[in-house]
């Protein structure tokens, strides 16, 4: 008995082994996309340390410890520390459509901006585009650091533009409705029934919500989510402005939905990003917008030489109201509220987003944008990109407003809401006029037991 | 007079054969269409129609082996153990005294054991964090093999009470009657005969812990992870990586197939002996 | 003291459940009387609204509806599906055909789902966009709304009928042939058999069986996450999902413990009711 007793404890113990405890400072951040995220850090498969790193860990005195895990089920994993102040994560991967809107307002994160002081070395925000700083911006204070960012943009196929006589891409929506419609007739002439004219995402919940966002404001003119274009809660109180899903927000949200079912593939309805840049990688879609960035994400495995050869970039198209079609995101990281070690959170934290990070994100992953002005016109970036585009790349986030959508602390479930009502309207399952009714009566019962209207 | 008979048996072999051989298909064609998808690279694995003759490429295995994955599998493995033992050392008395029992009691206990399992995982996700962070348990193996307990045990003891009950009681009376105490008729009796039983049951629960995703998700962040855990960690990723996600698969059944395989030998064994009458 | 040893045996399993059960059990439903947003800093006390919200509005029903055609689809395939392979094997099949028609269950669902969604796609999957097409059948099977429930319901059956299988085989294997023989005597025939001898004797397994399908339909979760997210939609989203989205997306963390407690209320009930229709009569015959 008494053996078998001992073997219990020796077991217990091995099952509730701690990490090893170490001198140095822990710091722990949790991300998405191992082998991109931070490939110059943590290695291709997100698991070793490199030197680059391993030179910021003696320097500063502080182990850096990273866990991944897929995007949407890591942002539950942030949450659940945050809700229970846990403090696992010293850092915490946030994301401006959403997650730094809602943890920022709850109380969750620390504010950056009495830190940003203490690490210029590694972060500068002189030297950063302001609208990617102005994205993490919430209620006045700075609670994030931009990581990997993108603004509005298209990815087409140049190859079958020509093909149908498409001399340009269109600068407009409506002049775009129509090259779409003659794409489609082509290619149904053609009897390519598994290409596409156009790739968006449509799946249920938040991933159609930041480009749907996008189209309305292009169509709208201002984030027309409540009256007035209000964005933040104070404005929201004071105007008593009520939710206008069923008003304004209806002609933005009608042609994503419409495009999606005329122009999309059939699968749209529950397409993630994943999809879209497959289909586009496979050659079977010819435009991919507004996120020009998954198009380039999938420029980067594909083996078909047409797209590969073929791809062209052209601004985001304008609406109706003369404002483009926006998609403007920033994957951002910010320090948890909850951290036992926050100078050195911060710390780690204007390492990871530096300079000297997004420039080992250029050379690893090599897309065309940057939050660095420095890294978009540097040498890694020119020798692989045509001037001209990354010309266009740089307007685009001049032209960006990073709050084209509202600062609320409710918008994580408004994302949600909005993309699963655009899911329903594509397949069919209900109408756009329903969709939208729906999704107005949940705002206006949100808002109100939010509290926003006494 | 014999005729009848034989008719229908002919007739039920070739059914039984049409029937086992759709399922075949049915179950297989997915297995294979993984298995190949592992041995190719990220472009052609999404290529339409698929090929199915191309030059095998290792290179999703090798990045399992160079990403240290491994030590997922390794706390797979233990966790799932750790409640196969739990669950049959817990599971089987217990089993046993419920099927023994009448009335009211047995009755009552049986179905809170049931009801247990009824509670939606998303909903108890949150108590259960609370709880474990409340022990300081976080992100260790043992808060993962705990919380796997509350669903592997009530399987266990469910299947086995309803075996033990169609087992006959002049066995245990007759032992009873030796002097037997209830463990030593227990172990010594009962446990022999049900020896097929338990091996499938600790393959059911070895499975059952080694499939979970949401507990085992909630639970860990980095120490404890379990396979499930970092599938899905992996499949999200910018550059989709359908061939490493297939590869894990494949080696993510490895384990579970020798286990199920070890203890299928006692299955069979179990049923040759005809140990059950 | 016959009394006393059934209690020690019970005891350690009554200990370990109860310890990790109890807490979260109360704080479910104390969590479900909260004005628990995640988004809003005050939290307190409003009794039965969040139940109110929830019964009121249509996600819940439409979630329910969805769940009863899931649940009774997904029951119905397995069982009949384990069932027949439990008798075939009885009679027909090799050792290792049985291993491989056991495969699946070793695969996790997670996987599962993967493995399905590639195969249906209906732009890039074998089956979605080249089988399906071929054999003149022109629809997405993962974005229409009524083949996608079935396409999740296919995943979920291949995935699950193996454990029902293994209980049903078990089952069978407890059953002495002597039984078969003396109903042939009789003059029984095959149909006969199974109606009259196998069914009554296989009803515990078969309890036992709908019970852990009633539970593993409840709590489906990245099976049909990883395959639609729910989609197309709400075509798919059943309970489950739906909770999650409301706790984890919406951040309604009092109107999803109050979905729970909901939940566990109509699987109670169902299960009580499996219960006394089952065990009862068992516990009388025995």
């Amino acid at each position: 008995m008494k053996a078998s007793a001992r073997l219990l404890t020796a077991a217990a113990m091995t099952l509730a082994l701690p990490a090893s405890a170490s001198a140095q400072t822990e710091i722990n951040i949790v991300a998405f996309a191992p082998g991109f995220a931070w490939a110059d850090m943590f290695g291709v498969s997100g698991t070793e340390k490199t030197d680059k790193l391993r030179a910021f860990e003696e320097a500063n005195d502080i182990t850096v410890n990273i866990e991944f895990a897929d995007e949407e089920t890591a942002r539950q994993k942030v949450l659940l520390d945050l809700v229970n102040q846990t403090g696992t994560y010293d850092l915490v991967m946030l994301g401006s459509d959403g997650a730094v809107q809602t943890f920022s307002y709850a109380g969750y994160l620390e504010p950056l901006d009495d830190l940003l002081a203490t690490a210029t070395d590694y972060f500068d925000p002189e030297a950063v585009y302001p609208q990617f700083l102005e994205a993490n911006r919430v209620d006045g204070q700075l609670w994030a650091l931009p990581y990997y960012s993108f603004g509005a943009g298209v990815i087409y196929r140049q190859d079958i533009f020509d093909k149908y006589g498409i001399e340009a891409f269109p600068a407009t929506t409506a002049e775009l409705e129509d090259v779409l419609a003659t794409i489609k007739a082509g290619l149904e002439e053609d009897g390519m029934s598994d290409v596409y004219p156009l790739t968006m995402r449509g799946a249920p919940g938040e991933e159609p919500s930041l480009d749907l966002a996008g189209f309305v404001y292009a169509y709208a003119g201002y984030p027309a989510w409540f009256e007035g274009g209000a964005t933040t809660p104070e404005e929201i109180r004071q105007t008593d402005a009520r939710p206008i899903f069923t008003g304004d927000f209806r002609p933005g949200f009608e042609a994503f939905v419409e495009w999606s079912r005329e122009y999309g593939p059939d699968g749209i309805a529950t397409h993630t990003w994943v999809d879209m840049m497959n289909l586009y990688g496979a050659g079977q879609a010819v435009v991919l917008m507004p996120s020009a960035i998954n198009g380039f994400a999938a420029l980067g495995g594909t083996e078909n030489e047409d797209v590969a050869n073929h791809t062209a970039f052209a601004p985001s198209p304008k609406g109706p109201s003369g404002e483009p079609i926006q998609s403007f995101w920033t994957f951002s990281v910010g320090v948890s509220a909850f951290s036992e070690n926050k100078e050195e959170a911060f710390r780690t934290l204007a390492f990871l987003t530096g300079e000297q990070a997004m420039q080992g994100f250029a050379e690893t992953v090599g897309w065309p944008y940057s939050t660095f002005p420095s890294i978009t016109n540097g040498e890694v970036l020119t020798a692989k990109w045509p001037a001209e585009m990354l010309s266009q790349i740089e307007a685009s986030y001049e032209q960006a407003n990073p709050h084209y959508f509202p600062y609320i602390p409710e918008l994580n479930a408004f994302m949600e809401r909005i993309g699963t009502a655009a899911s329903e309207a594509i397949s069919g399952s209900k109408t756009v006029d329903e969709a939208l009714e729906e999704l107005q009566a949940w705002a206006e019962e949100r808002m109100e037991r939010a509290g926003y209207y006494e | 007079m014999m005729s009848a008979p034989r008719r229908y048996d002919r007739a039920l072999t070739a059914i039984r054969w049409g029937f086992l051989g759709a399922v075949m298909v049915f179950v297989v064609f997915p297995l294979i269409w993984l298995a190949l998808a592992s041995l190719k690279t990220r472009a052609a694995s999404l290529e339409v129609p698929p090929r199915l003759i191309f030059t095998p490429s290792l290179e999703a295995y090798e990045k399992i082996v160079a990403s240290g994955l491994v030590g997922a599998f390794a706390n797979s493995f233990t966790i799932a153990v750790t409640n196969v033992i739990l669950s049959l050392a817990i599971g089987v008395p217990a089993a046993y005294a419920l099927a023994r029992m009448r009335g009211a009691a047995q009755e009552n206990l049986s179905f809170w054991v049931l009801s247990i399992r009824l509670a939606p995982l998303f909903a108890i996700i949150l108590p259960l964090y609370v709880l474990f962070k409340g022990l300081g348990l976080l992100d260790t193996r043992l808060a993962v093999a705990m919380a796997h307990l509350t669903l592997t045990l009530p399987l266990s003891v469910w299947l086995l009470m309803t075996y033990f009950r169609a087992m006959p009681v002049d066995l245990d009376e007759a032992a009873m009657l030796d002097g037997a105490r209830p463990w030593q008729t227990l172990y010594m009796v009962i446990v022999p005969i049900a020896r097929p039983m338990i091996a499938s049951v600790a393959v059911i629960v070895f499975i059952f812990s080694w499939n979970e995703f949401l507990l085992a998700f909630f639970l860990t962040s980095r120490d404890a992870q379990t396979v499930p855990v970092v599938v899905a960690g992996l499949a999200g990723t910018m550059s989709f990586d359908w061939p490493l996600i297939a590869a894990i698969s494949i080696c993510s059944m490895v384990p579970a197939l020798i286990f199920v395989g070890f203890a299928q030998r006692h299955i069979v064994e179990g049923l040759a002996s005809g140990a059950v009458k | 003291m016959a009394v006393s040893w059934r209690f020690w045996f019970v005891l350690p399993m009554v200990v370990a459940l109860g310890t990790v059960v109890l807490f979260p059990t109360v704080y479910l439903f104390w969590m479900s009387t909260q004005h628990w947003l995640v988004t809003d800093p005050e939290r307190f006390f409003i009794g039965l609204d969040n139940f109110a919200r929830l019964t009121g509005g249509a996600d819940f029903w439409q979630s329910l509806r969805v769940t009863g055609a899931y649940l009774v689809l997904s029951t119905v395939l397995m069982l009949g599906l384990g069932m027949g392979l439990a008798l075939t094997f009885a009679r027909a099949g090799t050792g290792w055909m049985r291993a491989i028609v056991v495969m699946p269950l070793v695969i996790p669902p997670v996987v599962a789902g993967f493995t399905w969604r590639f195969l249906l796609n209906g732009e890039i999957g074998f089956l979605g966009a080249y089988l399906l097409p071929m054999a003149g059948l022109d629809l997405n099977p993962l974005a229409e709304p009524r083949a996608a429930l079935v396409s999740v319901v296919i995943a979920d059956v291949w995935s699950r009928t193996p454990f029902m299988f293994l209980i049903f085989l078990a089952a069978l294997q407890s059953i002495p042939r002597d039984f078969y023989e003396a109903a042939r005597m009789d003059g029984a025939n095959p149909f006969h058999e199974f109606f009259f001898v196998t069914l009554p004797l296989l009803k515990g397994a078969l309890f036992v069986a709908i019970m852990f399908r009633l539970v593993d339909a409840i709590n489906t979760f990245e099976l049909i996450y990883v395959m639609t997210r729910g989609g197309p939609g709400r075509a798919t989203q059943i309970l489950s999902i739906f909770g999650w989205r409301t706790a984890f997306q919406e951040l309604d963390f009092g109107q999803a413990a109050a979905l729970g407690v909901i939940m566990l209320a109509i699987t109670l009930a169902g299960a009580l009711l499996v219960f006394r229709r089952f065990v009862r009569g068992q516990v009388g015959a025995a």
